[in-house]
């Protein structure tokens, strides 16, 4: 089930579509507005190609590199070509202008002249050659993945990097979705939460922002609910994870909108997109609360439906950039053990492991994953992931820092630390008391009194 | 006379209509005839047919009745067509609720029922939400179109904090008052949305829809409506007073200067509360709401008014509705930041939300009411524009409510924060081909 599902993904992300929102050639800039141009690094790309190859391979991709060097190879060439032609009519138009402020015969000129205009319809001619091969190109290229981690493990292999507590042998549980009192499930698009579990939902979500905000220096941030097309390319994310969203007038038809919620990984880019920093305010630590709507990513905990394989959540999303490598690294460790803190405070049977390779995004070079045992399903399920991007989606999306004329493409760390359903419907089956369970981060006032609330009333007369 | 007693036939076989056609009259909101029964037993006369038009026109609402006229001619002259029957019920569906008869002297101006002020505003000079959120850094609503949509907005830091704070805020004050918080659903079939009272279609729809025929919610009433749908409850539940923090989703633009910035977005968060009563309680029940809406305001310390909305503020839904407006002294304006409504069974008879009456057992529509208790943006504008200061260097600061401070980890102030980049983008980054 499983395999077939990964299958059907790596399909539908393989079946490329015919143009691309994150790629247009000139050809098609007339009809499509360019909204982003990314920045191509094909030197770094293909500098390591045995690393590169073991990469598509280790994550299953079905992409043939030797294929797609051949392509580059010839629009390289095509490319060298029209750039020699560019040098040469601009070398031209130099020597007509110095000649003919020189007062140099009129026939010499007119000999130039001739030639600058057969030098224009040759570039011409092949820049209309061009176009096909760099789209041809240029979208295989942006199908490459990023290169893996050292720490990412090979496909089927997770790592584990923490482990508290163990899954109890009990054989009597009750799965989270006979709490009638606390959950009113319909299907995975539409359910509802009761009494301690609603207050849960907001509480823990609010609570591990807060957390992070106070303990690990995040800022925090409240984000858009759409992400255009471009971006989910720009970060690789298969277009059928989320939902996409009808638009009425809307003005360009390749960039559609689709329902990540503002506590998605994607929703953050918008606000990174052609930005440039100064490095001053590195590391960037961001933390926002919001929903998600991813509905792919909980399938895995099908065939039967719950509150593991829902479309809707809570989530608290994080995104950190960082200069360099090293740094972001350090950043992940950091997060990570935050993260650890939060969950251990819960007292649950959790786990950190990094994801294998054929599980990752084509952006992500390696991916920690937060997971809780979930009594009915016999499992772990991941109830947050933070992931390694590199500089990969930074390149794409032009987020970058300068210094003097050089612009440094900054690397990415981000991913939910929490889904609130997921942990919700764990904890209910572990027969945690939502109500008491601690919640690194809660700030808590204390409710007013009887007393107090009548002296507030009594106040208020006089307002 | 001939198309009156054809109606009567129409109603005698068509039960849906005439539940339909007794919410718009004011008969159905007559609680003394609703407990003898006679609901059920309604007939239509000309009087009511007059009425409707009536009480249409004055909500001005679209005037369907002629239509509903011609289609039963129609039906008289070719009896059982389904489509024509069909047809009938869908306009049937779309009439007004009835209106509270203490509105009908209104003359379509909201009547101002009390003005609280607790702060002295300037009345010029004051700066608008937009402009300081900006000079804070804790704002970015510009360029944004082409990568996260039109009218979207990025609240950062302090703002940011601030949001889930009031959100906190709201569901301590409900918590207190017995609402019983629910979590919803965003995304919705079409079904449950039409039966609020939205249309799904048309040019001038506010409702999103998704690539699978959903729609997202535009308020959580309507998710909430769908929870309670078909559900037959015991007297003894009711008043039952619940409430919900969800993401609402409107595809309604403005390009009016006065509603700028984040004042109408497509996408805000909200704090609603909804009640499920018995006709009888459903009165005393819209005065809670209020006076609940009226203290966490209060409590806040922004200058505000109470509003009784006239007829033709109503919507579709409602047969009495309280707007709370607040003084955003940026903008020179009073903004609607919240409201709540009594539909009596006008959701009920459409959705079949009944209960079980005790002294008899008879099974009858309820009444519904929702209201705000805070729906994000509009509140921001009022708080931060209320409570806005310039300090001596001229720099800008916003004071935090007190009620709300335990919620921001015990700040009171908010202040410029360097540690966000300031928006400075670069148009491209040129590529090396080798």
């Amino acid at each position: 089930m499983l395999g077939l599902r990964r299958l059907a993904k790596t399909c539908l992300s393989s079946n490329k579509r015919h143009i691309s929102a994150l790629y247009i050639t000139g050809d098609k800039a007339n009809e499509n507005y360019v909204t982003l141009q990314p920045y191509l690094d094909f030197a770094g790309t293909f500098r390591d190609r045995p690393a590169l190859e073991q990469g598509i391979a280790s994550r299953g991709l079905g992409i043939e590199l030797e294929k797609v060097l051949a392509k580059f190879a010839k629009y390289q060439t095509h490319h060298e070509q029209l750039q020699r032609l560019d040098e040469e009519r601009e070398a031209i138009s130099k020597e007509l202008k110095t000649l003919s402020k020189s007062g140099a015969a009129a026939e010499q000129l007119e000999s130039l002249r001739e030639r600058g205009k057969a030098l224009r319809n040759d570039v011409k001619a092949l820049k209309q050659q061009l176009y096909p091969i760099e789209d041809d190109f240029i979208h295989d290229f942006l199908h490459l993945p990023n290169a893996l981690h050292p720490h990412c493990p090979a496909a089927k292999q997770q790592k584990l990097i923490y482990r508290h507590g163990l899954p109890t042998s009990k054989p009597h549980f009750i799965s989270h979705l006979e709490h009638k009192d606390l959950v009113h499930f319909i299907d995975n698009q539409r359910y509802y939460l009761m009494e301690q579990a609603a207050h849960f939902d907001v509480n823990a979500m609010q609570a591990l922002a807060s957390y992070l905000v106070s303990k690990g220096d995040f800022v925090q941030t409240s984000n858009p609910d759409f992400v255009r097309c471009v971006l989910l390319e720009a970060n690789a994310t298969p277009m059928g994870d989320y939902h996409q969203v009808k638009e009425e007038h809307l003005q360009n038809k390749l960039n559609v909108a689709y329902l990540t919620g503002g506590g998605a990984f994607e929703s953050f880019l918008g606000a990174m997109t052609k930005l440039c920093i100064y490095p001053s305010v590195l590391p960037l630590r961001y933390v926002a609360c919001g929903r998600s709507y991813n509905r792919e990513e909980g399938l895995i905990y099908g065939p039967d439906s719950s509150l593991y394989t829902v479309t809707q959540t809570n989530a608290v999303q994080s995104f950190v950039a960082t200069l360099t490598a090293e740094e972001a690294d350090a950043q992940m460790e950091q997060l990570l053990n935050l993260a650890i803190n939060f969950y251990k405070a819960l007292d649950v049977p959790f786990q950190l492991v990094y994801a294998p390779a054929d599980s990752l995004t084509p952006a992500e070079s390696l991916r920690a994953s937060l997971e809780v045992y979930a009594p009915s399903l016999k499992r772990y399920v991941c109830v947050g992931r933070i992931s390694n991007y590199g500089d990969f989606v930074s390149k794409r999306i032009l987020f970058s820092s300068r210094r003097e004329k050089h612009y440094d493409f900054l690397h990415l760390i981000g991913g939910p630390v929490l889904y609130t359903t997921r942990l919700l419907a764990a904890l209910i089956e572990l027969g945690i008391d939502l109500d008491k369970c601690k919640l690194l981060g809660r700030p808590n006032p204390q409710p007013m009194t009887q007393l107090e609330q009548d002296l507030q009333e009594f106040k208020d007369l006089f307002k | 006379m001939k198309l009156l007693a054809n109606v009567r036939r129409l109603l005698k076989h068509q039960p849906m209509m005439e539940r339909l056609m007794t919410t718009t009259t004011s008969q159905a909101h007559d609680t003394t005839t609703t407990t003898r029964g006679s609901v059920g037993k309604a007939a239509l006369t000309s009087e009511q047919l007059n009425e409707l038009e009536h009480n249409i026109e004055l909500r001005h609402h679209r005037n369907n009745v002629p239509l509903i006229r011609q289609l039963i001619e129609k039906l008289q002259e070719g009896a059982n067509n389904v489509e024509l029957l069909s047809q009938l019920e869908d306009e049937l569906q779309q009439l007004p609720n009835a209106t509270n008869p203490r509105l009908l002297s209104y003359n379509n101006e909201p009547r101002e029922l009390a003005n609280y002020k607790h702060r002295t505003l300037p009345e010029q000079g004051a700066k608008e939400f937009s402009e300081l959120a900006r000079a804070l850094n804790l704002f970015r609503m510009d360029h944004l179109g082409n990568f996260t949509g039109h009218k979207s907005y990025y609240l950062t830091g302090q703002l940011a904090m601030l949001e889930q704070a009031i959100i906190q805020y709201a569901l301590q004050t409900l918590r207190s008052q017995g609402f019983k918080l629910m979590s919803v659903p965003d995304i919705l079939p079409r079904e449950v949305i039409e039966a609020c009272g939205m249309r799904t279609e048309g040019e001038r729809t506010q409702v999103y829809k998704l690539d699978t025929g959903s729609c997202l919610s535009g308020t959580s009433e309507m998710a909430l409506a769908g929870y309670f749908a078909n559900q037959v409850l015991e007297e003894q539940q009711l008043p039952l007073k619940g409430a919900a923090v969800s993401r609402c989703y409107r595809a309604e633009t403005s390009g009016l200067q006065e509603e700028k910035g984040i004042y109408r977005v497509h996408q805000f968060t909200k704090v609603e509360m909804f009640s499920i009563t018995t006709p009888e309680q459903s009165e005393a029940t819209l005065e809670q709401f209020k006076d609940t809406e009226i203290a966490l305001f209060k409590r806040l310390g922004i200058n505000f008014r109470l509003l009784d909305m006239p007829p033709c503020e109503l919507g579709a839904p409602a047969y009495q509705k309280y707007d709370i407006e607040a003084w955003m002294p940026g903008r020179q304006m009073w903004g609607e930041i919240s409201s709540c409504s009594n539909c009596t069974d006008y959701q009920a008879k459409r959705l079949n939300v009944k209960y079980k009456r005790a002294s008899d057992g008879r099974v009858l529509h309820a009444h519904t009411l929702n209201g705000t208790a805070t729906a994000i943006p509009r509140l921001l504008i009022a708080l931060i524009e209320s409570y806005q200061s310039v300090g001596s260097a001229g720099n800008a600061s916003i004071a935090i409510p007190e009620v709300l401070v335990p919620f921001m980890n015990g700040q009171r102030t908010i202040t410029r924060n360097k540690r966000i980049p300031e928006t400075k983008l670069v148009k491209f980054i040129k590529s090396t081909t080798s």
